[in-house]
């Protein structure tokens, strides 16, 4: 009897010991076999461990939205790349550079609650994820339920971004980061011709401004893009990108410096920057860069 | 018997532990719990910490991660602390150079679980985390866009 339950106990032990133990912090590194070919090996300009120290939210689809939508312009679809050619995205680079693209065009329709083409996009960007091998972070399903039902438009939109979130970490933390990288630059690409199709049909000066401050956020970009420049195809988009930054040179932005600020409004904390920022973009320089944006984003969704 | 007896005592320590393994509060439930402190602003991005204890005679160990800020626009900060350690997380915002806030207080002492950030200037910002009196801790700071102004 004492040694049958010795054999269940040592039984229970290498049970419990082979039993899935996800990581309480959410981390899926261990989880999924990733084959040799998706893993950048080239050499770096910067460490992949210096990568993760890069500067984040370069580019957000929920802010560019946010904007436009804020200015009172109604929504377009005809703004979107469209999702019926999705198998063309047949190499890693284009489905990383597509998952951006599409993930921007998603904060763009749910910013807008247009939860009827949502399921279009959310499709895309599952068989883009699949596709290198992070399908695993985008919660397919109940996202297609949210946007089906029309219910709960606020958690779509947070599970949604939070869910690129995810594939970002997991791709920056296995090595992958170059794959990142295309999802930043699709997703600020993207949202740069939102932006810049929105400015065309209803100029107005946020939008000019709005444009005019990316010369900031293009040159955090292109760090990071131009530590994969040995790539040929980076290099090609790197190409593409130099040509928007030499636009922007022609943007002057100047500072006047204040003194921030601590103050409780209803029981809140607010600091408040006290900075100003003067940006000045000439309406030509303006129609230049969007039309240089719409070129190489075109240049991509056509593959 | 008396072996039974040992077995079961070791089997129902085992399984005690077990559970209480299983009630650990991840990062991703703190991100959750973040969420629903923004209220009503619109998920940006997370910052998930977790820090050993500051050794005697040390700096207090802390986390540092860098965001693009757009002008005109509120931002939210909403900083969660794991139930399973003692820590209550210092979350301090820089530009380039200078402090420019945190959701402690030094002068009163006070902790806040959130603050708004009136970006007005478009770069790069600094978000340095640590915990209070350098104890060791586990926390999520949440950001979320609350309005362009």
């Amino acid at each position: 009897m004492i040694k049958r339950l010795i054999y269940i106990f040592i039984l229970t032990l290498i049970f419990a010991s082979c039993k899935n133990d996800k990581k309480a912090d959410g981390d899926f590194s261990t989880e999924f076999n990733v084959p040799d070919s998706v893993i950048y090996e080239g050499d770096l300009e910067i460490s992949e461990s210096a990568m993760d120290e890069i500067v984040q939210n370069i580019s957000s689809p929920v802010e560019m939205a946010a904007l436009i939508k804020s200015l009172g312009v109604p929504f377009s679809k005809d703004y979107l790349a469209t999702t019926d050619y999705i198998d063309n995205y047949d190499t890693n680079f284009k489905k990383a550079l597509g998952l951006g693209i599409f993930g921007a065009d998603l904060g763009y329709l749910n910013m807008y609650n247009k939860t009827g083409s949502v399921i279009d996009y959310i499709s895309a960007i599952k068989t883009l994820a699949d596709g290198i091998r992070v399908g695993q972070f985008f919660d397919f399903t109940t996202l297609k339920r949210l946007a089906t039902n029309n219910q709960n438009l606020d958690s779509l939109m947070y599970i949604s971004v939070q869910n690129f979130n995810q594939m970002d970490r997991y791709l920056r933390e296995n090595n992958r980061s170059n794959l990142s990288s295309l999802i930043v630059a699709g997703v600020w690409i993207e949202g740069m011709y939102l932006v810049g199709e929105v400015a065309r049909k209803s100029p107005s000066a946020e939008l000019s401004e709005k444009i005019g401050e990316q010369k900031i956020i293009l040159s955090n970009l292109m760090i990071l893009l131009n530590n994969y420049e040995k790539d040929p195809k980076f290099k090609e988009l790197i190409e593409d990108l130099e040509e928007i930054q030499k636009l922007f040179k022609n943007v002057i932005i100047t500072y006047e410096k204040g003194e921030p600020e601590a103050v409780e409004e209803d029981g809140m904390l607010v600091i408040k920057q006290n900075d100003k920022q003067f940006i000045e973009i000439s309406d030509e320089i303006r129609n230049k860069i969007i039309n240089k944006t719409a070129d190489v984003r075109n240049k991509i969704i056509q593959l | 018997m008396k072996y039974r007896y040992i077995l079961f005592a070791l089997f129902a320590i085992f399984l005690f532990g077990y559970s209480l393994k299983t009630n650990a509060q991840s990062g991703q439930e703190l991100v959750d719990i973040c969420n629903i402190i923004a209220d009503d602003a619109t998920y940006l991005k997370d910052f998930q910490v977790k820090l050993d204890a500051a050794k005697p005679g040390e700096e207090k160990p802390s986390s540092r991660f860098s965001v693009v800020l757009s002008k005109n626009t509120i931002y939210r900060f909403s900083i969660c602390n794991s139930k399973d350690y003692p820590g209550k997380a210092i979350v301090q915002l820089y530009d380039n150079n200078r402090l420019l806030g945190s959701n402690y207080i030094v002068a009163t002492g006070k902790n806040y679980p959130s603050f708004d950030f009136q970006c007005q200037s478009t770069g790069v910002y600094h978000i340095f985390i640590d915990f209070k009196e350098g104890e060791q801790g586990l926390a999520v700071a949440l950001l979320s866009f609350v309005k362009k102004f």
